[in-house]
């Protein structure tokens, strides 16, 4: 996918400005919390979970060749091919040349990220082979035409009347009000889509390096039966989705659905490690799994190594003040919310998406709801230091930010200035917010007021409130 | 082999990252600590339990009153068809003692998978229970099919007591060794909330997974 996240400013006004999708963002990024809440609270073991989970995160990625290389052993001796692409040019001509080789004409595909930020369906379409979308959420976005909008709610930005309408031209199905019927329409259309396809493609949610298991979870069960009927199972997954073992599995699943939708374990897991064997009655007889690097072992090299223990829940955006305001097309990438703040500049690099670490407001919530505890603020900021030492910031906002410091410093120049803005303030506005400044600060006062100064500095206020207190 | 050297290529990639070569990994984390007792009766409940709040419905008791009980639930949803693996002794003596609660004909996973639009309930062993979570276990291992779970509108999963394991962990110890090509961990019916964070059943799989208890 291209990114387009230099356009943040523009987009996120955009969205600012769309009553429906506002409304949409709201109504779900407020149930996912409070399911989220919900299910943590009825659960104590999961602040031990996610210590675990993190810890066993860390180990992998600092052995991440051995376990990959385990990973990798185990899956072929099961019968899977496994192919490795550096970058996503490399992806899409594998992802081709397996649909081209295999014969394949219709393929069924359950959500998977890494397949988006590759452009993986426009690989296997340029090979001749219709790639239908299987998640609902997927599969109505991929009718319209559009990139989703949420890691695990794509579609949350459409309303049923849209979906209906949408049903009725590309499908040909009478409309309804009905949210059951919509369904029931795409359950139709889908199910002679699996039994017919000749391959299956996935992600992976885990890939678990001492069986060389594929491990996917969804409610629907569309993993399940792209995985289990077609001929053909192709999983496209980052490398740094290995876990050392199956016995790691039950920690994160444990945390994965809690944070993801507040349930204590989705609808269905599948566990999928190599091909058929002998005397089965159905699985795939050709199994392919694609691990994508994607500048991934780039991030692992730095000191962002661990935005890589990321599980790609989705809690950091439901609970991003931003996220829920500007929901995901604005971040202009496959990832939103402060997981694609952080992950799309070390992807993409940083000029192609310069404005997104400065999308935060740094005030921590995501970093408190992740489930493997990624410090995404400690990261937005180090990313905001990395704009400067690249040159990506304007001299205005460097000068800017150098004055502040030097102020803050100084606690008396700091007393001075508060006590000419506190006259100021009195003087202007008398004392109430203030509604618009003159350019630069305009771009502050445009959306928001500028709290009043108060007519006494703090540190007098402190001096008389302590004497007061004795 | 552009595969070949790409991987390769990719694991010099690793190790320059990673500063070092072939450390030995580490000792396996110690399990969580298991959290409640070992009783079996009990462990059946926190099943049902957990199962009923996924949206599963679990019937136990005399066998008569169990099948009068799912041939209703069955007829409810409009189910005409039943199928089952006909090397799955347990599933056929259930499918077809039920045959007399409705107007419900056999049919089978074949059949299913070809298309046939009948409102099929499908039966099957499962291969273990987990209290913990409320899941069915159900794998291809011995070459035992998963269409009854999969393409079916109403799952009936049948379980012995004596296969429901307390946690996650001890679910997968049963498979550790040696992976079965699928494993499908069954939790609830088929849903979605993607339209309008509106939950509903029957998105691709049943929408409804009934557990007989035996």
């Amino acid at each position: 996918m291209q990114p387009t996240a230099q356009g943040f400013a523009r987009s996120a006004q955009k969205a600012l400005n769309d009553k429906s999708l506002q409304a949409a963002l709201g109504r779900t990024t407020g149930r996912f919390l409070d399911h989220r809440a919900a299910a943590v609270a009825a659960f104590p073991g999961f602040e031990a979970a996610r210590q675990r989970a993190s810890e066993i995160k860390l180990e992998s990625l600092s052995r991440l060749d051995q376990y990959l290389a385990r990973f990798i052993e185990e899956a072929e001796r099961k019968g899977a091919v496994v192919h490795v692409a550096r970058d996503a040019a490399q992806a899409r001509e594998i992802g081709a040349r397996i649909a081209r080789e295999e014969g394949i004409t219709l393929s069924v595909k359950s959500k998977s990220m890494a397949a988006e930020e590759v452009s993986f369906n426009a690989a296997l379409e340029a090979a001749g082979v219709e790639v239908v979308e299987s998640d609902l959420g997927e599969y109505i976005i991929q009718l319209a035409g559009e990139p989703p909008s949420h890691i695990i709610a794509p579609a949350v930005h459409k309303t049923r009347e849209e979906i209906s309408r949408l049903f009725e031209r590309k499908l040909g199905e009478p409309r309804t009000e009905s949210i059951p019927e919509l369904v029931a329409i795409a359950r139709k259309h889908l199910r002679a889509k699996f039994l017919g396809a000749g391959m299956g493609v996935s992600g992976a949610n885990f890939l678990v390096a001492d069986t060389g298991s594929v491990v996917l979870v969804t409610n629907e069960g569309n993993g399940r039966m792209g995985t289990v009927l077609p001929r053909v199972h192709l999983a496209v997954a980052g490398i740094e989705k290995v876990i050392p073992r199956m016995a790691d599995l039950p920690t994160f699943l444990r945390l994965l659905p809690r944070s993801a939708s507040g349930q204590t374990l989705s609808s269905y897991t599948s566990i999928l490690t190599g091909t058929r064997r002998e005397g089965d009655r159905e699985g795939p007889e050709t199994m392919h799994i694609l691990l994508l690097d994607c500048g991934r072992s780039a991030v692992l090299e730095g000191k962002y190594r661990e935005i890589l223990k990321c599980i790609r829940c989705g809690a950091c955006l439901n609970t991003c003040p931003v996220y829920q305001s500007v929901g995901g097309h604005a971040y202009g990438w496959v990832y939103s919310g402060p997981i694609g703040a952080v992950l799309t500049p070390l992807l993409v690099g940083l000029p192609e998406a310069a404005p997104l670490p400065d999308a935060s407001t740094l005030c921590g919530a995501c970093a408190e709801v992740c489930p493997v505890k990624i410090p995404l603020p400690d990261f937005l900021l180090e990313l905001r230091s990395d704009l400067r030492d690249q040159g990506l910031k304007t001299p205005g906002e460097i000068a800017g930010m150098k004055g502040y410091a030097g102020v803050m410093k100084r606690a008396g120049l700091l007393e001075a200035l508060e006590r000419v803005a506190g006259l100021l303030s009195q003087l202007f506005t008398k004392g109430k917010p203030v509604e618009g400044l003159p350019y630069p600060f305009s771009g502050w006062t445009e959306r928001r007021d500028f709290p009043a100064a108060a007519p006494q500095p703090f540190r007098k206020q402190w001096k008389i409130r302590r004497g007061a207190g004795g | 082999m552009t595969g070949v050297s790409e991987r390769h290529l990719l694991f010099r990639r690793l190790s320059a990252a990673l500063g070092r070569h072939g450390e030995p990994a580490g000792a396996p984390h110690p399990a969580e600590p298991t959290s409640s007792a070992a009783d079996a009766d009990g462990r059946n409940v926190r099943f049902s339990r957990a199962l009923a709040a996924t949206g599963g419905v679990v019937l136990s008791g005399p066998p008569e009153e169990a099948l009068s009980a799912l041939g209703e639930t069955l007829r409810a949803e409009g189910v005409t068809a039943l199928f089952f693996p006909p090397e799955d002794g347990d599933a056929r003596r259930v499918a077809e003692a039920l045959v007399p609660f409705g107007p419900f004909s056999l049919t089978t996973g074949e059949e299913v998978r070809g298309g046939n639009p009948a409102a099929t309930a499908g039966f099957r062993t499962a291969d273990a229970g987990i209290a913990e979570t409320g899941t069915v276990v159900e794998s291809s291992r011995g070459g035992k099919t998963l269409l009854p779970g999969l393409l079916s509108d109403v799952h009936v999963a049948i379980l012995p007591g004596s296969s429901i394991v307390e946690r996650m962990d001890d679910a997968f110890a049963l498979y550790a060794d040696d992976p079965p090509r699928n494993i499908s961990f069954i939790s609830g019916p088929s849903k979605t909330a993607d339209i309008e964070q509106t939950l509903t059943v029957g998105a691709h799989g049943p929408k409804k997974i009934i557990v007989l208890l035996v």
